[in-house]
């Protein structure tokens, strides 16, 4: 029995994760060396930043938002209504990611796929797994016109002492935050902060500033930990079966109100 | 080691694959949003196809009902990248297997539903990556209907 025991220690010992804290790595320049496979903890926010309860089909919300303290976020009136308006099923067609456009900033750090960090000279680039990426220079150079307009945006990226800020701009206000429709317009600024923990874990927050959606500018936070794993291909393109039971929900919801009296 | 204790050393791994089985929640659209959480759906057919295709895959089984009439029921997984990650594998999925899947059906009412997990006659149950078994969220099989 004692032999059991000791073989399923080391066995658990195999697959536990590692408890003990890893330093954090060094450029060459003393930057933290943040390089590698990340997730967002407890596969990211997709469903929702503020907390919520779970349904059989959405997963509940664990409640990102650190600021404001009561974790609900400022919205104003017409984004509250609009968010909620988003949840009905007839307009989960209406979700850009469904159709296989990119998720935007900050909603493609914690959609639900992991995402590789790079550190060429000169840059930060993120290439998420939903095939698409952010390259962030961190030379100091302006954003670009604000005429332009752009799914991810135009990121640029400082260190402040072993935080990676990256101020992102010139959004193009057609991405959702997340599945249950939050918002988020064109007149967005987003300013990330990785700040590294240790060498497998980052605390990302995210500090989203848009006068065209909310009363004031709120935060939100979660830890990304580094993934044993590799990026795949996800050609989101190729099978989207889901686009046209979508449209049936929303094309049914259009009848329905049609024949309301 | 007593046989009583290889058993036990045995069930713990095999426990631990179970786990390893577990596929993340990687959708891309609102599963909420194209299936229904009041029409839970279980059958027992047999496996006429699996797309390992983007964004999800897809599992396809012939379903024989009280009338005798055949209807081939899909069912979506989570993606295919998360399957992968989670151990499964094509081969886990011969063609002519009988399977029971359990799931919610689409709102859109056709022989269409979103995956919870799968047994095989043997007892061994794939999860298929349905937000119900979402990690932080306590996992509700869906009941029969």
């Amino acid at each position: 029995m004692r032999r059991s025991l000791l073989t399923l220690a080391a066995l658990l010992a195999l697959t536990a994760p590692a408890f003990a804290q890893t330093p954090i790595k060094r450029q060459p320049d003393g930057k933290p060396d943040i390089s590698g496979m990340f997730a967002a903890d407890h596969g990211g926010a997709n469903y929702g930043l503020e907390k919520r309860a779970a349904t059989n089909l959405t997963p509940g919300g664990r409640g990102l938002v650190i600021d404001p303290a009561d974790g609900t976020l400022p919205m104003q009136p017409w984004a509250r209504a609009e968010n909620e308006a988003r949840k009905l099923p007839e307009r989960g067609y209406d979700d850009p990611t469904a159709h296989c456009f990119v998720a935007g900033v900050p909603r493609s750090v914690y959609a639900p796929s992991p995402f590789h960090i790079l550190q060429p000279p000169g840059y930060v680039v993120l290439l998420f797994e939903r095939m698409s990426w952010r390259q962030i220079p961190l030379d100091g150079r302006s954003h670009l016109p604000d005429s332009l307009r752009l799914w991810q945006g135009d990121s640029l990226g400082r260190w402040e002492g072993d935080t990676l800020v990256v101020e992102t701009s010139n959004l193009n206000g057609k991405t959702w935050l997340d599945e249950l429709g939050g918002v988020i317009t064109h007149q967005a600024k987003v300013t990330e902060r990785f700040i590294p923990v240790d060498g497998d874990t980052i605390r990302y927050e995210a500090t989203v500033n848009d006068p065209g959606a909310y009363t004031r500018p709120w935060t939100i936070m979660m830890p990304l930990r580094r993934q044993n794993s590799e990026l795949l291909e996800v050609a989101c393109h190729e099978d989207n079966q889901d686009l046209g039971h979508l449209k049936d929900v929303r094309d049914a919801a259009r009848e329905a109100a049609k024949k309301k009296p | 080691m007593r046989s009583g204790a290889l058993q036990t050393t045995l069930g713990w791994i095999g426990a631990a694959m179970v786990c390893v089985a577990q596929a993340a929640t990687v959708a891309h659209h609102s599963f909420a949003a194209e299936f229904d959480d009041n029409k839970p759906v279980k059958v027992t057919g047999k496996l006429t196809s699996m797309r390992w295709s983007n964004p999800h895959g897809w599992i396809y089984v012939d379903v024989t009902g009280p009338d005798g009439k055949v209807v081939n029921w899909a069912f979506e997984t989570s993606s295919v990248n998360a399957l992968y990650r989670a151990g499964w594998r094509r081969e886990d999925l011969p063609v002519g297997a009988t399977l029971i899947i359990d799931g919610w059906q689409a709102r859109n009412g056709t022989p269409t539903a979103n995956a919870y997990s799968i047994t095989f006659q043997d007892g061994k149950r794939l999860f298929a990556g349905s937000p119900a078994g979402a990690a932080g969220t306590p996992s509700t099989p869906p009941a029969s209907k």
